[in-house]
């Protein structure tokens, strides 16, 4: 897994400077910013039901005078963070400076060769980049037709990362930065502690203090990974308000960061939330994609053809796709989550099913009801269990740039045995909705078409829910 | 039937009496265990694709055994005949495939794509500052690094080996593999293996350590194995695995663990594992253009520990360091301290040290790292510390705990509480190094299977 030497180990993509906000005195009452209205206040989110056609708000709006089709004219994102009408800063006063803040450092650091060496010495020693690029033999097997035409089916083995998942990428990166800033304190939310364990761990590893907020009722069910977090160091707060699970822990932690921001760094994990962070967190996570441009390369001396991913906030699939937007002929696709099915209501396929929004300090597609209340998602998967999606992947979804599907509980959990059985790698639940879609999309495909698809984490966090649900 | 047990006591040159009528019908096989053989070892034909060999001196040849299953007086094949052929052939079909090209391609892509290696050799900053900032010197102080073989596929080093025996179970045409362990991590990477190959699987796990791993007995049957319960613990798991194995000889390959067992086991074992001392040396030489200077690794049975120290054996400036498990103390009786304070018998098939009582019965092993819960040492080992060529030391429970506690926090990974063993040592070992002394510790697995015994023995308040 040893690189000869990465080259700059993530890129901005824009090069236009960012404009800081005028700064003001915060005002004297902190405005209680709650990026999900609570049952009993007032909708903050914007239900935008304006039309659907991409192609004329493109038009419209001014700082995206891209051609639709072309994506290299694309600005992903805008000086503004927004992904033609998608992404944007909608946050408190307060919070302004610090966002800027940390995005003149990421621009900075992007170009620093001590922390680009830095970075990439600790995902080589620490993390274990690269990791492989593995050809899943008996899964192109069980995909390959009665004529023995088929696709090929390689698996980007972000599985085997420390920590377990592709998360690490990001948080490792962001410690780093935090380090930079200056800061000694790290706080992150999570839901079912798979992020809050990768911040944890980087945290250990760096020496920061480190605050992980977690819905009450998550606690309870997460009991394993609240010990992982505790032992290595971690402070781990309950959040009771609410229905006490991950987005009642958004807000608190947002609320920490608003109190704290000249001390604390705020690891989001994934592309969601106010700009910067859907563009840092996916150039923190490009590395997968850079990889495997150049295993690719030296695997069959081409790209691939289809990349496959799912899509929870939607860091993973950023990662891999990122790197390949450019190139209009290979093909991105999106699996989220449907629950119990995308009729029954209970889901999380917010880009099939969602409308557009703003939640968590972003414009995005999202699941919400008439009023523009957050529906309750929902997921076998915990890390797929998120009623937004970041605003890049609403952005590739309008330009039909990328296509998005979705898969059941039952048809992820299937995967998640077919897979275990097949290559001797137990996927993560998440993880097996992309596997999922493989039986819908390879009968499709011509021979021979190389296939890549993001093995986001392992499973082991999963087999005793699986086991529940399967006969093993 | 049972393997037999048979203690030799306190003589320069041992003789085997015969305790019991088995005894008849077994025998050595190779070399005379009257004397010790300075014999060449012919192992590597045309040069094998496992990496690049030192030129190996009369001594380090010595130091590397027979090739034919003797390590000085220790190892052997004390087996019944019905076990003599197919050991035969295992060995000649091992000793074809480490000069096959196309055998060597196959498990090098399959150890790079598959399991994930090179792993890492990390350089444990904060680590190294603690140990730094206790000492009494106001000096730089050692270095340590950690070979990261926790992250291989299944979260150990197990997967090394487990890969290239399954392969070389399909060339023997087997269509069902069976093995035995006492963790679980040599089960799960059993049971990757045959599910990537198309093996059959049934893993053999004692029922006290059934429920001490848990997730890992789940994480056997989603890839597909079978696991059968066996009353006790390792030692009981491997002899019905044994048993199994010898009455389906014809479709069935015995995938052994570690580095125990009859010859050819114990050599092929720590052949496939010592992958990890030669990319050590390889990541040593680039990291600081040297060698290691101390090699520290914990010892159940030997695997993790070969793996890293048989490329160095060589290297006489290079300290082999093996750390066991003390248990509740060496005195508590309940520990896995063989070589501390085993005896020399027969056990599973090869001489070796262990814990047995003046009968030359066998004792019940105990350690809080499962996987150390082993009540005998694989041959190889007993023979580098009767040759003075590895020291070796014990950690107990608590030690390792610690250890554990300690490197999380730190370091923010979480180690087994087997390589928390050797991670315990440390704070014996590097107060007695020179200032930037390099240590090379074998980090063997994640610590995931352990946090229910982790959770039990809680947290210190200052953690929480």
């Amino acid at each position: 897994m040893a690189t000869s030497g990465t080259a700059s180990t993530f890129r901005p993509s824009i090069s236009a400077s960012s404009r800081l906000t005028h700064l003001r005195s915060p005002p004297s009452k902190v405005p209680n910013f709650t990026p999900l209205p609570s049952p009993r206040s007032r909708s903050f989110s914007v239900s935008c039901t304006i039309a659907k056609d991409p192609t004329f708000l493109m038009a419209e709006a001014e700082n995206t005078k891209t051609a639709g089709s072309d994506p290299t004219l694309w600005k992903r994102p805008d000086s503004f963070g927004r992904f033609g009408k998608f992404g944007g800063k909608y946050v408190p006063e307060t919070l302004m400076h610090a966002l800027s803040e940390l995005e003149t450092a990421f621009y900075s650091l992007a170009t620093d060769d001590d922390f680009q060496r830095e970075l990439a010495g600790i995902l080589k020693d620490y993390v274990g980049r690269e990791s492989p690029l593995y050809f899943a033999e008996r899964l192109t097997e069980h995909y390959r037709r009665e004529n023995g035409e088929g696709p090929l089916i390689y698996l980007k083995r972000e599985d085997l990362n420390h920590t377990g998942a592709h998360k690490i990428n990001n948080a490792v990166a962001q410690a780093l930065l935090a380090k930079r800033l200056g800061k000694k304190r790290i706080i992150a939310e999570t839901g079912a502690g798979q992020h809050g364990v990768a911040t944890a761990t980087v945290c250990a590893r760096f020496g920061l203090q480190c605050i992980i907020y977690m819905g009450a009722q998550d606690m309870e069910r997460q009991a394993l990974n609240v010990f992982r977090m505790r032992l290595l160091g971690a402070e781990v707060r309950g959040v009771h308000s609410g229905t006490a699970t991950l987005k009642d822990a958004t807000s608190e932690a947002i609320r920490d960061w608003v109190t704290n921001v000249e001390t604390t760094h705020y690891i989001l994990g994934s592309v969601a939330g106010p700009h910067p962070y859907p563009m840092m967190v996916r150039d923190f996570h490009a590395v997968i994609g850079k990889e495997t441009r150049r295993q690719a390369m030296e695997k069959w001396g081409g790209k691939p053809d289809v990349l496959v991913a799912c899509v929870g906030g939607g860091s993973n699939a950023m990662g891999l796709f990122h790197e390949f937007v450019d190139d209009t002929e290979v093909r991105m696709i999106g699996v989220e989550a449907a629950g119990f099915g995308l009729d029954s209501g209970k889901h999380a396929a917010t880009l099939t099913k969602g409308d557009v929004g703003v939640l968590h300090g972003a414009m995005s597609y999202l699941l919400q009801d008439d009023d523009g209340q957050i529906i309750e998602p929902h997921s076998i998967s915990a890390g797929l269990d998120y009623p937004g999606v970041g605003p890049e992947h609403s952005f590739l979804k309008d330009m039909g740039r990328a296509e998005y599907y979705s898969v059941t509980d039952e048809e992820a959990l299937e995967a998640f045995k077919r897979v275990s059985r097949l290559e001797g790698i137990i996927p993560a639940l998440e993880t097996s909705h992309a596997l999922a879609h493989l039986e819908k999309l390879c009968p499709t495909l011509p021979d021979g078409a190389r296939v890549v698809l993001n093995f986001s984490g392992r499973g082991d966090k999963d087999v005793q829910t699986a086991i529940k649900y399967l006969e093993v | 039937m049972s393997w037999t047990k048979i203690q030799v006591r306190g003589q320069p040159i041992p003789r085997v009496p015969a305790r019991n009528h088995r005894m008849i019908n077994s025998f050595v096989c190779g070399v005379s265990i009257k004397s010790h053989h300075r014999v060449s070892n012919v192992l590597r034909t045309n040069g094998s694709s496992l990496g690049s060999v030192p030129i190996r001196t009369t001594e380090s040849q010595f130091l590397r055994g027979d090739g034919n299953g003797r390590f000085g007086r220790f190892g052997g094949k004390f087996v019944p005949e019905t076990l003599m052929s197919p050991l035969k052939d295992l060995e000649d079909e091992f000793n074809f495939v480490l000069g096959d090209h196309e055998f060597q391609e196959e498990l090098t892509t399959a150890l790079r794509d598959y399991a994930g290696r090179e792993t890492p050799l990390y350089f444990a900053g904060r680590l190294t500052e603690h140990y730094k900032s206790i000492s009494r010197t106001t000096g730089d102080g050692p270095e340590i690094y950690l070979k990261r073989e926790d992250l291989s596929h299944c979260g150990s080093h197990k997967i090394n080996n487990a890969l290239a025996q399954a392969m070389i179970a399909r060339r023997l045409g087997c269509s069902r593999v069976v093995a035995a362990t006492g963790a679980g991590q040599h089960g799960v990477a059993t049971a990757a293996a045959c599910a990537k190959f198309s093996l059959e699987c049934t893993v053999f796990m004692g029922t006290a350590d059934k429920e001490k791993q848990f997730s890992n007995v789940l994480s056997m049957k989603m890839l597909g194995a079978q696991v059968k319960s066996v009353e006790g613990t390792f030692k009981d798991a491997s002899s019905e695995a044994i048993r199994n194995w010898v009455g389906n000889l014809k479709t069935t390959y015995y995938l052994s663990g570690t580095v125990v067992g009859p010859h050819p086991s114990p050599l092929m074992v720590r052949e496939f594992q010592s992958v990890i001392g030669k990319e050590t040396r390889r990541q040593a030489n680039q990291l600081w253009v040297g060698k290691p200077d101390v090699l520290v690794a914990c010892v159940g049975s030997g695997s993790n520990a070969l793996g890293l120290f048989h490329e160095f054996v060589g290297d006489e400036d290079v300290r082999l360091v093996g750390v066991e498990a003390a248990g509740f103390g060496l005195d508590s009786g309940k520990h896995s301290a063989t070589l501390a304070v085993g005896d020399v018998g027969v056990y599973h098939g090869s001489m070796s040290y262990l814990l047995q009582d003046d009968e030359g019965q066998i004792l019940k092993p105990h350690s809080v790292g499962v996987g150390l819960e082993y009540p005998g040492v694989g041959p190889e080992i007993s023979f580098l510390k009767e040759a003075g060529r590895a020291e070796f030391y014990t950690a107990t429970d608590q030690e390792a705990i610690q250890a554990c506690r300690l490197l999380s926090r730190l370091e923010g990974i979480i180690p087994a509480l087997e390589p928390s063993h050797a991670l315990a040592f440390l704070d014996k070992l590097v107060p007695t190094l020179r200032d930037g002394a390099k240590v090379v510790v074998n980090c063997s697995g994640r610590g995931d299977k352990d946090l229910d015994t982790l959770i039990q023995r809680g947290l210190p308040s200052s953690l929480c």
